[in-house]
């Protein structure tokens, strides 16, 4: 039976006028996913007129191209339920581009799916292919949806810690944490919130750990074009691991329309069948005209790729430059469109202190880190701050931070 | 919710927008469920509910409705609330109810991914919570979309209740003309649930099959919509044979299919008009 929890109920000027207020009822396993970060931060932001260089979504809209491709389909009626696995044109679209990026063929009315954003491709891959109880590690810092859904899937975390400066992996870590009861391992390259990319050395020894002891890959992928300092590489592209591994991305990142949930899995049909049969109890198709409009973005020439880069890049220094400026040590980031820092020359307590700070007295959104962490003290001495905004905003946010935030002597 | 059902409901708390009915259902499974709860369906039902309920670990318990009016009977429902080994405090029992996107369905955009879920604070908090787990948000375009599209004037509803009821009877008509039994003349949704006459020897499943190959005409067959519960103490063994015999024809078309599925159903009936596979 759903038991009843002692958190307090969420706070609004709004009130029941015809109940007392109850206490928030949930399933024991996920009683500690509340309102999150993100959502908490951007809310505080409007609160008090900060600049939000925290939740990750551009304060730019997308291509237009993109975006009549959307209009069109809705006129052209395709607005009714989509296959349920993708339409047609987007899971080809997904299979080519994915044969641009990887070398790899694959068959996309077997092996891809199309999902609500690569977090329902995140949640229909746990939910498809873990069992209660199974064993899966993940690396902390990680994206707050992995822990919820596993925690849905009943399963059994390990969380290996990158650590600064370089978030390299602890191989010795890795090795003793993973055996013949690991079902899984969860991979997100470029990370959230690090910045960090995966290399090929440390790739092909994760590679032969999985194939020794029989381990499934999840890879999340959706910075995969915001790779600015090395190649991209997908771990299904290595010897042997296409078989057992599910890659996940989406359209959101790479085309500034966060906003439209698109997502898809692309794996082996053995594996895609799991993924399937969860997708089809959560959210059972995605959304029929962004989908038509989303074949159109995956079809780009390779200049808008480029050019993509290109921005990214010219906002990546804006921001790096002016944190270093401001007294924040920055650690380096390779992808995404994320750099983290730590924050403790402010002289705050830790993170959620910072931010917080850093909200009210100066007017810029940072996200703190610890929420990433299965042990948030891991995380309590960095900060997370994002370039996916327009160059005024960002230069913006750095006057503020200059003017504001002195480092304690 | 205010004008359709009277109810008070504050916009802040007590609502969960979600990527479509399907995921409202599974974001509320999964933020109230633990492993091991039951959760009591009326059957026939859509099948993604027990579907999704066994994904979250819980347990689903089908009450039958009665064929051929699906009425409930109380003493079902009481057998399933109170079993063997078990009791309850019924202030522990939730009730949730997921609101339809009935005015997405009137607006023919099923496509678009938009429902929500409708509960007290205390548990729309939770399901928002979860919702943000499973899909993050429904498509953003689209959300601005339905509030225009919920602030359509009450006539339109009113001009679209009327052709759907039309469409309604089209198909009855036409089904009830060529043998099919319609005891029941649904009172809502966009579905005919229409039983296979006693001279059809065939199942559910073997007719359509039939009518693909032979009329092509497409419909899904009623069995999955019926979950068969083990007999028990208290529920002795039933005749259960009338889960296969329904199929399910969908009325959200338009005329001129519906005319011509019409046609081509006539086109495989007898010379009284009895669908040759009757």
């Amino acid at each position: 039976m759903a038991s009843a929890s002692t958190v307090s109920a969420p706070n609004t000027e709004a009130e029941q006028t015809h109940n007392p207020p109850q206490p928030l009822q949930v399933a024991k396993r996920l009683e500690k996913f509340k309102t999150t970060i993100f959502t908490q931060m951007s809310m505080l932001a409007i609160k008090h007129g900060a600049i939000n260089l925290g939740q990750g979504f551009p304060n730019f809209d997308g291509p237009e191209f993109v975006k009549e491709a959307a209009i069109q389909a809705i006129k052209d009626g395709k607005n009714q339920y989509a296959r349920g696995y993708g339409v047609p044109d987007l899971n080809s679209a997904v299979a080519d581009r994915f044969k641009k990026d990887t070398g790899l063929v694959v068959d996309p009315e077997k092996e891809v799916t199309v999902t609500s954003g690569c977090t329902e491709a995140i949640a229909a891959t746990m939910l498809g292919l873990i069992n209660p109880g199974d064993e899966v590690i993940l690396f902390a810092p990680f994206y707050d949806s992995y822990e919820a859904t596993l925690s849905m899937a009943g399963a059994q975390i390990k969380s290996i810690t990158l650590r600064p400066p370089d978030f390299a992996v602890p191989m010795d870590e890795l090795k003793s944490a993973i055996s013949k009861n690991t079902r899984a391992i969860l991979i997100n390259t470029p990370h959230n919130p690090t910045g960090k990319m995966f290399t090929r050395e440390e790739l092909n020894v994760i590679a032969s750990l999985c194939i020794e002891n029989d381990v499934l890959v999840f890879t999340d992928e959706v910075y995969d074009k915001l790779a600015f300092e090395m190649d991209h590489i997908s771990m299904a592209s290595l010897p042997g691991m296409y078989e057992r591994t599910v890659t996940m991305n989406s359209l959101g990142k790479t085309f500034s329309l966060t906003g439209w949930k698109i997502g898809w899995t692309v794996a082996p049909p053995h594996l895609t069948w799991g993924v399937r049969q969860a997708h089809s109890f959560l959210t059972f198709a995605t959304c029929t005209p962004m989908q038509w409009a989303a074949a159109t973005a995956l079809r780009a020439p390779d200049s808008y790729y480029e050019e993509l880069k290109r921005d990214y890049s010219a906002k990546k220094a804006i921001l790096v430059e002016g944190l270093k400026a401001v007294g924040f040590r920055v650690y380096p980031s390779s992808g995404t469109y994320f750099v983290v820092v730590d924050h403790t020359p402010f002289g705050l307590k830790d993170d959620i202190a910072f931010c917080e700070y850093l909200i009210k007295e100066v007017g810029v959104v940072a996200i703190p880190t610890s929420v990433f962490y299965l042990h948030p003290e891991d995380g309590k001495n960095l900060v997370r701050f994002t370039f996916c905004k327009d160059e005024g905003t960002l230069r913006a946010a750095v006057e503020r931070m200059k003017e504001k935030l002195k480092p304690k002597q | 919710m205010k004008e359709m059902h009277g109810l008070d409901v504050d916009p802040l708390t007590d609502i969960a927008i979600c990527s479509g009915q399907t995921e409202a259902f599974a974001a509320a499974v999964f933020a109230l469920i633990d492993p091991g709860d039951e959760v009591i369906l009326f059957d026939p039902s859509y099948e993604t509910y027990g579907g999704c309920i066994t994904m979250a670990g819980g347990i689903p318990v089908c009450v039958d409705l009665d064929p051929p009016h699906w009425t409930s009977d109380p003493n079902k429902a009481y057998e399933a609330f109170y079993c063997q080994n078990k009791s309850y405090n019924i202030e522990q029992v939730l009730v949730c109810i997921i609101n339809y996107h009935r005015k997405l369905y009137g607006i023919k955009t099923a496509g678009w991914r938009v429902g929500w879920a409708i509960a007290s604070a205390c548990i729309a908090s939770t399901i928002r919570n979860i919702h943000t787990r499973i899909t993050d948000c429904a498509p953003a375009p689209f959300q601005e979309a339905v509030v225009t599209a919920l602030r359509i004037p009450p006539e339109y509803f009113e001009l679209l209740r009327s052709d759907y009821e039309s469409k309604r009877d089209f198909i009855i008509k036409m089904l009830a003309g060529v043998g099919f039994r319609i005891q029941f003349k649904p009172q809502g949704s966009v579905f005919v649930f229409a039983e296979l006459p006693e001279s059809c020897l065939l199942s559910d499943v073997e007719f359509i099959k039939e009518s693909i190959k032979q009329a092509g005409v497409v419909a899904v067959p009623g069995c999955r919509f019926f979950h068969t519960m083990p007999p028990s103490d208290k529920r002795p063994p039933a005749d259960l044979s009338y889960q296969q015999r329904y199929i399910r024809f969908a009325f959200c078309k338009s005329d001129a299919t519906l005319a011509a599925a019409a046609q081509k159903i006539a086109g495989f009936s007898d010379a009284r008009g009895r669908l040759k596979l009757f």
